[in-house]
């Protein structure tokens, strides 16, 4: 089980250049700067086709590898050359975009979490691929206009809903899975190092918002990963052991989802029904949630 | 000293190599005709016999690229595939090269249009900077595996490998096979040693490769042109690697890019890749019985292309007739075009006949390349001879 560190807490070290390629206002940037400081020396990096190589210029060894899809593969080929070279104490790292993550790289990252690979995969969510201009993933939220699903007379943005591959990784009986936002950095720090102890197969999904891509002023980026979280639109759990879920933040009350779209140029389009629509579905999943936190999660 | 010698099937005589070779990291996938030789690397590591990391994925893809990761930390690395799952490896294998590490993999040849061997799955990745090296018999596929592992870990090269077999053919028949020391083999081919590790103390060590070819003002041809020069500088690696492996275990092919057979004094030869190499020998062997003067090339390296030996070879003969088991649609055969190509340049150069054979599994019987020898020989004669192209 995770418990929260506070900021203070942190290593002084940096392992991030100052020179950054992301764009204004970037919650990327700041996740890699939070992972490059709990995971320190003993981090060496995948990276594949996303963001992460553009804002997480970290100091500690990385390999890339134009294979969008090879995170889960490659870092198996890392794990396991390090196990033969008697180098466990190598954290495997991958700080990997929605799509490496939920759509071109989900073979490869339901195949090492089956294997129960010694690697730590951080997964940025930025609900669609941002490198790339904006298009739609599998993890961007129904009704959300991107490059892809433009608004107009035929078409209200995103058709489906997003899928749960937090929920997904979680059934693969893995040592450790969970959410965490940008906004909550004592959270997320807490289970990076929580993971960072562990052995196997671990997998943490970071919430990340993209001001360019979501129609957010770049200032209010972190507001708004905070009000996914108050609005349980971005729940904060964990399941450790395969299997013990556990909330590890719970809002008194649930702020209307209506405020947090309000902010985001790509929900501006709803209406009122579609709105209700997607409310409806969020407090339903949280209530589920609430009657498994402190049980199984299967 | 007298060697071991054991009966086996091609696709043992791989994991043999990989045995041999102290490989410390395999990638599994199954696909026919390929998949027993991950299962007898599968008993050799659960008997102890290897000491690797056994890696069952879930894709040729992964296949190919945990393989690239393992070998840039630091691992002697392997894996095997055929057909349509090499087909699936193609990008990651761009990658592998990309990154000059020195992987080798086996490839049992199955096509691409079809379930039974010839050579269109290599072919397919014939511009992905992987050196290929073709094997007519079991004996071969074991020695080719191993000298593979020396030629593309060498400093002058550092590019990966495939050594290729065709499947079926060669998979799944039992020959006699010699198993070279253990203790030879490790001095012949010393530990691997990653030109780029990637241990947490190394920094950004390794990124200098990656630096190189992204570098402001750096010529953005720079990979392909290193990768180029890398397969010229192969061309000797792999002569010198095929006479110390002769010098230390008393076998060769040739000079580890072609083998010539018979070809002393012949007016035409035949040019062919794999088993119909084999084969071909017994039809040289017949033809030349009843005195005609033709021999044959055994082209063992692909790539690179041994366009040099072909040079040398051009002005000896009056004629070629090319085999090719694979064809580019819309070119022809690709060995054809790569050897006349090759020779166009050289002043007394043969004329060339091409022959499509052996594509999907289709037999190509003793009597079937006296044939073509013949056919080649009349060209060689000063007879006019159509068609060029033929569909054996």
């Amino acid at each position: 089980m995770s418990k929260p560190v506070p900021l203070v807490k942190l290593d002084e070290k940096e392992h991030i250049a100052s020179a950054n390629q992301a764009c204004q206002g970037c919650a990327g940037a700041t996740v890699a700067h939070i992972i490059g400081k709990v995971l320190g020396d003993k981090m060496v990096r995948q990276e594949v086709a996303c963001c992460g190589p553009a804002f997480g210029n970290l100091y500690q060894p990385s390999i890339y590898a134009e294979i969008f899809e090879g995170a889960g593969a490659m870092m198996t080929g890392l794990n396991r050359a390090f196990k033969k070279m008697g180098r466990d104490d190598a954290i495997v790292t991958g700080i990997i975009g929605d799509g490496g993550t939920f759509d071109i790289g989900f073979q490869g990252l339901s195949g090492a979490a089956e294997r129960n690979e010694n690697l730590l995969w951080i997964c940025y969510d930025n609900e669609a691929y941002m490198n790339t201009g904006g298009q739609r993933s599998s993890a961007t939220t129904k009704y959300a206009q991107t490059t892809t699903t433009p608004i107009g007379e035929f078409s209200r943005g995103k058709k489906e809903k997003r899928k749960n591959v937090t929920a997904m990784v979680a059934l693969h009986n893995v040592p450790y899975v969970a959410t965490a936002s940008v906004a909550y950095p004592e959270d997320f720090i807490g289970k990076l190092e929580y993971a960072k102890n562990l052995k196997g197969f671990r997998f943490i999904i970071v919430s990340a918002p993209c001001p360019t891509g979501w129609r957010v002023e770049p200032q209010y980026a972190i507001r708004v990963a905070k009000d996914m979280v108050l609005s349980g639109m971005w729940p904060l759990y964990e399941v450790t052991d395969g299997e013990k879920f556990r909330l590890t933040f719970k809002p008194k009350e649930l702020k209307p989802i209506k405020e947090v779209l309000k902010l985001q140029g790509r929900f501006r389009h709803m209406t009122d029904d579609e709105t209700e629509e997607l409310q409806d579905e969020v407090t339903s999943y949280w209530a589920k949630l609430i009657q498994k936190d402190g049980g199984s999660f299967q | 000293m007298v060697e071991k010698f054991e009966v086996m099937v091609g696709n043992k005589a791989v994991a043999y190599a990989v045995k041999l070779a102290r490989v410390k990291f395999i990638s599994a996938f199954p696909i026919t005709p390929q998949t027993t030789i991950v299962q007898y690397l599968s008993d050799m590591v659960a008997n102890g016999e290897i000491d690797a990391e056994f890696v069952t994925v879930e894709g040729e893809l992964t296949a190919q690229a945990s393989a690239l990761t393992a070998t840039a930390a630091g691992v002697r690395s392997f894996t095997a595939t055929a057909g349509p799952g090499l087909l699936y490896m193609h990008h990651p294998m761009h990658a592998t090269s990309n990154a000059r590490l020195p992987l080798v993999m086996a490839v049992m040849h199955r096509g691409v249009k079809g379930m039974q061997p010839d050579h269109s799955d290599m072919m397919s990745q014939r511009d992905t900077s992987w050196m290929m090296f073709e094997c007519e018999n079991s004996q071969e596929i074991l020695d080719t595996g191993l000298m593979a592992y020396k030629i593309a870990e060498d400093s002058r090269v550092r590019l990966p490998a495939i050594f290729a077999g065709d499947g079926y053919i060669l998979s799944y028949t039992d020959e006699p096979v010699e198993i070279p020391d253990q203790g030879k083999v490790d001095a012949f081919l010393p530990p691997y040693k990653s030109n780029f590790p990637l241990l947490p103390e190394q920094g950004l060590e390794n990124q200098k490769i990656q630096m190189e070819q992204w570098a402001v003002g750096a010529d953005e041809q720079t990979p392909w042109k290193n990768q180029q020069d890398a397969m010229d500088s192969a061309k000797n690696v792999i002569k010198e690697v095929s006479s110390e492996y002769e010098r230390v275990f008393g076998r060769s092919y040739g000079n580890g890019l072609v083998e010539e057979y018979k070809t002393e004094g012949v007016d035409a030869v035949l040019v062919a890749m794999g088993t119909i190499a084999s084969t071909t020998r017994t039809a040289i062997d017949r033809l030349q019985a009843e005195g005609k003067k033709i021999g044959l090339v055994k082209l063992k390296s692909f790539k690179p292309f041994p366009a040099e030996e072909f040079q040398r070879i051009a002005p000896t003969v009056k004629s070629m007739g090319i085999i090719d088991r694979n064809i580019s649609c819309g070119s022809g055969g690709i060995t054809f075009s790569e050897i006349r190509s090759a020779i166009y340049d050289v002043d007394e150069h043969p004329k060339t006949l091409s022959y499509i054979a052996g594509l999907n599994g289709k037999e190509v019987r003793v009597q079937d390349l006296m044939r073509i020898g013949e056919k080649t020989l009349k060209i060689a004669n000063g007879l006019v001879v159509t068609p060029q192209v033929e569909w054996v």
